[in-house]
């Protein structure tokens, strides 16, 4: 669905985007995560066709977006800092929205009324920013998108609203194979609701892969060596931590060969724990200069 | 089905799999019966259609699932699932006693105890 390669864009000299490749495939949830200043707001801005870039090539659904009008016309964007027309209420969005996306749903807009309990008439510069949020999906979802790019959309939703549009989006991915693409930071709800992850810093993608894949392929080992034992041989160690006797390890590979390769060494104790994806975050940043740093103010 | 437990770190297709399983080993889901379909699934938990896809894929692999295309999955009660019900709960034995291994019980005293407690089951029941 989107076709990324060898993306520069600089800004006063700046490269925020200092080339990029990335592939989200059709029908994917696709998760951009990556520290702050990374390039994900700009990288998501160049795939809406608000900026150019200066070298590369971004392609949407085989075509290059920038100026092209009927493919993002299929496009859904909810951007982290919404535009609303002075004192327009979402009713009047709505017309507007109307007029320029043909596929705009006005049933559907009806229906989702229900979900969204918003004052239609009042402006929607005037409600809180979790509203103005709420705003945009009711108006997003109503374009029938075959791509819909949120970028840190759950911003100022609260708990019960989160799960209710992911619920919808979710339903819209399993119903028309809406493409997704969100940036968010909260690792945890990623994780539920995607099925590739990139990951940024500084302008390039550092890796990218099916969530499955990523999760099969690195786990955590907590170890207790006998007295005197050797350490296991030919692990693939990301990050290792001691603790009194017990060694927390990130190893790179398979659960199973892990396993037995520990096994082999007869170790007091082990255990094998799979990494949530913000453990996967931390320890693959960390490998590139990232890291939490241990000061104590 | 019971909601993602948030605090667990294993993959959430690992998570349904198992609600799924236990459903279908506690006799709540019984053969013939019908599993939620992909998409209510995932509009119901908030999460990727392919997650609960990729769930049902392995369960069917693993026999405790059969899939009619356009119609959905069901459940399919076979001796296998007896046999991974024993060997999960055998598991779940293993590692409570080589916890108490680790403390410095001996078997003699697993034993005594596994004894004892089945003793005080049929005396429960005799009641």
């Amino acid at each position: 669905m989107i076709q990324v390669s060898e993306v520069v864009k600089t800004f006063d000299g700046f490269r925020a985007l200092d080339g990029l490749s990335m592939h989200v495939p059709k029908g994917s949830v696709y998760g951009l995560v990556g520290p702050n200043g990374a390039g994900k707001s700009t990288i998501i801005r160049h795939l809406t066709g608000v900026y150019r870039q200066d070298s590369g090539q971004i392609l949407v659904d085989g075509a290059p977006i920038f100026e092209n009008a009927s493919t993002k016309a299929r496009i859904g964007y909810i951007p982290d800092d919404a535009f609303f027309f002075q004192s327009a209420g979402v009713r009047d969005m709505m017309k507007y929205y109307q007029g320029i996306y043909p596929r705009f749903d006005r049933a559907r807009y009806e229906r989702l009324r229900e979900v969204f309990q918003l004052d239609e008439k009042q402006p929607i510069r005037r409600l809180s920013k979790g509203m103005q949020k709420q705003a945009l999906f009711w108006l997003s979802l109503c374009i029938r998108p075959d791509l819909l790019i949120l970028d840190e959309p759950v911003d100022g939703l609260d708990p019960v609203m989160r799960r209710q549009v992911w619920s919808l989006v979710m339903d819209d991915v399993s119903e028309n194979g809406t493409t997704v693409l969100v940036s968010s930071h909260n690792l945890r709800e990623l994780e539920d609701v995607c099925d590739y992850v990139g990951v940024m810093h500084k302008g390039k993608l550092l890796l990218e892969h099916a969530l499955s894949e990523l999760q099969d392929n690195i786990c955590k080992v907590q170890l207790v060596m006998k007295e005197g034992g050797g350490m296991p041989e030919g692990l693939n160690i990301l990050h290792e931590n001691t603790t009194g006797r017990v060694q927390t390890l990130i190893v790179r590979g398979k659960q199973e060969a892990i396993q037995k390769t520990i096994k082999a060494c007869d170790p007091l104790f082990f255990d094998l724990l799979p990494l949530s994806l913000e453990e996967i975050f931390v320890y693959e940043l960390g490998g590139v200069d990232y890291e939490i740093k241990n000061i104590l103010l | 089905m019971g909601p993602i437990d948030y605090r667990d770190s294993r993959p959430i297709y690992e998570q349904i799999k198992d609600s799924i399983r236990r459903l279908i080993f506690s006799g709540a889901m019984s053969e013939g019966d019908q599993l939620p379909s992909v998409r209510n699934l995932a509009a119901q938990l908030s999460i990727n259609p392919n997650t609960i896809q990729r769930a049902y894929r392995e369960l069917e692999a693993e026999g405790c699932v059969t899939s009619v295309p356009g119609k959905g999955s069901f459940v399919r009660k076979t001796d296998s699932i007896e046999a991974a019900r024993r060997r999960e709960l055998f598991s779940k034995l293993d590692d409570a006693t080589s916890a108490l291994y680790h403390i410095g019980v001996s078997l003699e005293e697993i034993l005594a105890h596994l004894r004892a407690q089945k003793e005080g089951e049929n005396h429960d029941s005799s009641i």
